[in-house]
C-alpha cells in the first residue's frame, strides 16, 4: 500500500517536471516569426485624452466645452434673421431675411490649450441692446479614452454690459442710474461626452444674474441646457440645443400679462459643416438673441407660432504659433 | 527514478540556455521617432512622434516599425485635430505599421555601417501597400541605430483630401523614421 502511494507520488512529481517542460518549450516556440509584433506593447499612451468632442467652441446657442488651443485665435461672426412664420414672418417680411433680430461679432484668444478668454460685441435682441460681452473658458476636466476620466468638465464666465442709453421708464430694463447696473453675469459649467466618433452630448447647468432687470424680471436664475452632435458625414454634422430657465412662476405670470409676451424655452436645430480651419453653421432657432444672457431669459418668440428664424454663424481660426524650422 | 529526474533537469537547463540566446536575437526600440512633412506653396504642415516602437529579430532579419496615430505632435493643434480626426480617422485605425525583412545577408551582431534593404507592407489608414526602403544601420556594442526616410502617396492609403484644402496637402508625404534598438533584456 505504502509503496503505491510511492509511486503515485512520484508519478505526480514527474508530470508537474513534464508540464513545466512542455510550458518551457512553447514559452520558446512563441519567441517565433509571427509574434515578434507581441514585443511591442504598451505602444498607447494611458490615458489618452479625447479630442473633438465638438467642432466649435459652441452649438447653436449653447456653449460646448471646447476651448481654443495655445496661441490660436478664432473669429466668429453669428447671426439671427427675423421670424419666418408668425405675424411678423412670411412673404412681407421675406421670411424674415428683411431683418435681423441679432448679430455678434466674437474673438476668442487660447492662452494655454485650456484657458482662453473672449471678447465680442452683440447687439442685443431685447430692449438690453449694444452689448460687449469678456468671457473666459477653462477646462478641468478632459475625457480620456480608456474612461479613467468619462466626461470633460468645462467652465464658463461672462461679463455683458449693455451700452444701450439709459431709459426714463423707472420699470423698463434700461432704467440704469449708474454703470454697474449694466453689467449682467453668466456662469456655466458644461458636462459633455463624446460616446463615439458619431456622437457627442453635453449638460450645461447655468446661473444668470443681472444687476439691473425690468419691473419684477428676475436678477437671479438657474437655468440648464443640453446640447447634441450626430455626425452625418466625414465633415458635417447635425446639432441640437435646448435649454430651460427656472423662473418664478409668479413673476412669470406677471411679465407675461404686463408686456403681452410669453417666454418660451430656446431651442436650437442646425447643420455643421467642417472644412478644415472653418466652421460654419446654419441653423434654426427660436431664440432671437445670441448672447447667454438674453436668449435663456428672454426667449418670447415660438416655434409652435412659426417664430423661428434662420441663423448662421462663421468661425474661422487664425494660429500664431512660431513655425518650426525643418531640420 | 533519480537519473530520469536529473536529466529532465539537464534537459530543463539547456532549453533555458537557448531560450536566452534566442531572446539574444530580439533588438527592441521604444522611443522610435517618426515624422512626416507635407510641403505645398500654401503650407508646410509637420508632425512628429517620439513613442513610436520597432523590433528587430537579428536571426530572422524581420522588422516591425509601429506608431499611434494619436502620439503625432503638430505645431498648430487644429492641424492635430484634423490629422486624427478628418484624415488618418485614428478612432478607426488606431496606428500605422511597417512589417518587412531586411532583405540583405548583413550580419547584425557585427559592429559597422550598413546600408540594408527593406522591403514589406506598410499599413495607413486601414490600407496595406507593400513598400521597399533604403535604411542606414550604424550597429555598435549591441545598440543597433537605423534610419530611413520614404515618400507615401497619401491617395494610395485612400486618405481623401476635400477639394477646399487640395492645395494645403501635398500629393507626396515625406515620412522620416529613426530607432535605436537595444537587445532584449532577459
Amino acid at each position: 500500500m505504502r509503496q503505491k502511494i510511492r509511486t503515485t507520488l512520484q508519478q505526480t512529481h514527474l508530470q508537474k517536471i513534464l508540464l513545466l517542460f512542455t510550458l518551457l518549450i512553447s514559452s520558446l516556440y512563441s519567441f517565433g516569426q509571427q509574434d515578434l509584433e507581441k514585443e511591442l506593447t504598451n505602444t498607447n499612451p494611458v490615458h489618452e485624452k479625447v479630442f473633438a468632442t465638438f467642432k466649435d467652441t459652441k452649438l447653436i446657442n449653447s456653449h460646448t466645452n471646447e476651448t481654443i488651443h495655445k496661441n490660436e485665435l478664432e473669429f466668429k461672426v453669428d447671426h439671427r434673421f427675423g421670424d419666418i412664420g408668425g405675424s411678423n414672418g412670411g412673404i412681407k417680411q421675406f421670411f424674415g431675411l428683411d431683418n435681423s433680430t441679432d448679430v455678434r461679432i466674437g474673438f476668442d484668444y487660447g492662452i494655454s490649450d485650456r484657458l482662453s478668454v473672449g471678447l465680442a460685441r452683440a447687439k442685443g435682441a431685447t430692449a438690453v441692446q449694444q452689448l460687449y460681452e469678456t468671457s473666459i473658458k477653462f477646462r478641468l476636466l478632459e475625457q480620456t479614452t480608456d474612461d479613467y476620466i468619462p466626461f470633460a468638465v468645462t467652465l464658463f464666465g461672462s461679463n455683458t454690459i449693455a451700452a444701450v442709453h439709459a431709459s426714463d421708464d423707472p420699470a423698463a430694463a434700461t432704467a440704469y442710474r449708474k454703470f454697474t447696473d449694466r453689467m449682467n453675469y453668466v456662469t456655466q459649467i458644461i458636462f459633455a461626452r463624446k460616446f463615439n466618433s458619431n456622437f457627442s452630448f453635453s449638460l450645461t447647468p447655468g446661473y444668470l444674474h443681472s444687476n439691473f432687470t425690468a419691473f419684477r424680471d428676475q436678477n437671479d436664475l438657474f437655468a440648464i441646457g443640453a446640447g447634441a452632435r450626430a455626425k452625418i458625414s466625414k465633415r458635417m454634422a447635425i446639432v441640437v440645443d435646448y435649454s430651460i430657465p427656472f423662473r418664478n412662476r409668479a413673476d412669470k405670470e406677471y411679465l407675461e400679462q404686463t408686456s403681452g409676451v410669453k417666454f418660451y424655452n430656446p431651442l436650437g436645430v442646425g447643420l455643421e459643416i467642417e472644412t478644415g480651419g472653418h466652421v460654419f453653421h446654419l441653423n434654426f432657432t427660436n431664440a432671437a438673441a445670441i448672447e447667454e444672457m438674453q436668449y435663456i431669459s428672454q426667449t418670447t418668440s415660438s416655434w409652435l407660432k412659426g417664430q423661428y428664424r434662420w441663423g448662421f454663424s462663421i468661425a474661422r481660426r487664425f494660429s500664431f504659433n512660431k513655425k518650426e524650422t525643418r531640420q | 527514478m533519480k537519473t530520469l529526474k536529473n536529466k529532465l533537469l539537464l534537459l530543463l537547463g539547456i532549453c533555458l540556455l537557448t531560450m536566452h540566446v534566442h531572446a539574444q536575437d530580439i533588438f527592441i526600440s521604444k522611443n522610435a521617432a517618426v515624422s512626416f512633412f507635407s510641403s505645398t506653396v500654401m503650407e508646410d504642415i509637420e508632425g512628429k512622434s517620439t513613442t513610436a516602437s520597432s523590433v528587430i529579430n537579428a536571426k530572422t532579419r524581420e522588422i516591425i516599425f509601429k506608431v499611434s496615430n494619436t502620439s503625432f505632435q503638430f505645431k498648430k493643434k487644429l492641424m492635430q485635430e484634423h490629422f486624427n480626426e478628418n484624415y488618418m480617422e485614428s478612432d478607426r485605425f488606431p496606428f500605422s505599421k511597417f512589417s518587412g525583412r531586411i532583405t540583405d545577408d548583413t550580419d547584425l551582431t557585427k559592429d559597422g555601417n550598413y546600408t540594408v534593404n527593406v522591403e514589406g507592407n506598410l499599413d495607413i489608414h486601414g490600407v496595406t501597400k507593400p513598400y521597399q526602403c533604403k535604411v542606414t544601420l550604424l550597429i555598435a556594442q549591441g545598440i543597433i541605430t537605423a534610419k530611413t526616410a520614404f515618400k507615401v502617396k497619401i491617395e494610395d492609403h485612400q486618405i481623401k483630401v476635400p477639394s477646399l484644402v487640395f492645395k494645403n496637402i501635398a500629393e507626396f508625404v515625406e515620412v522620416r523614421l529613426s530607432a535605436v534598438y537595444q537587445a532584449k533584456k532577459t
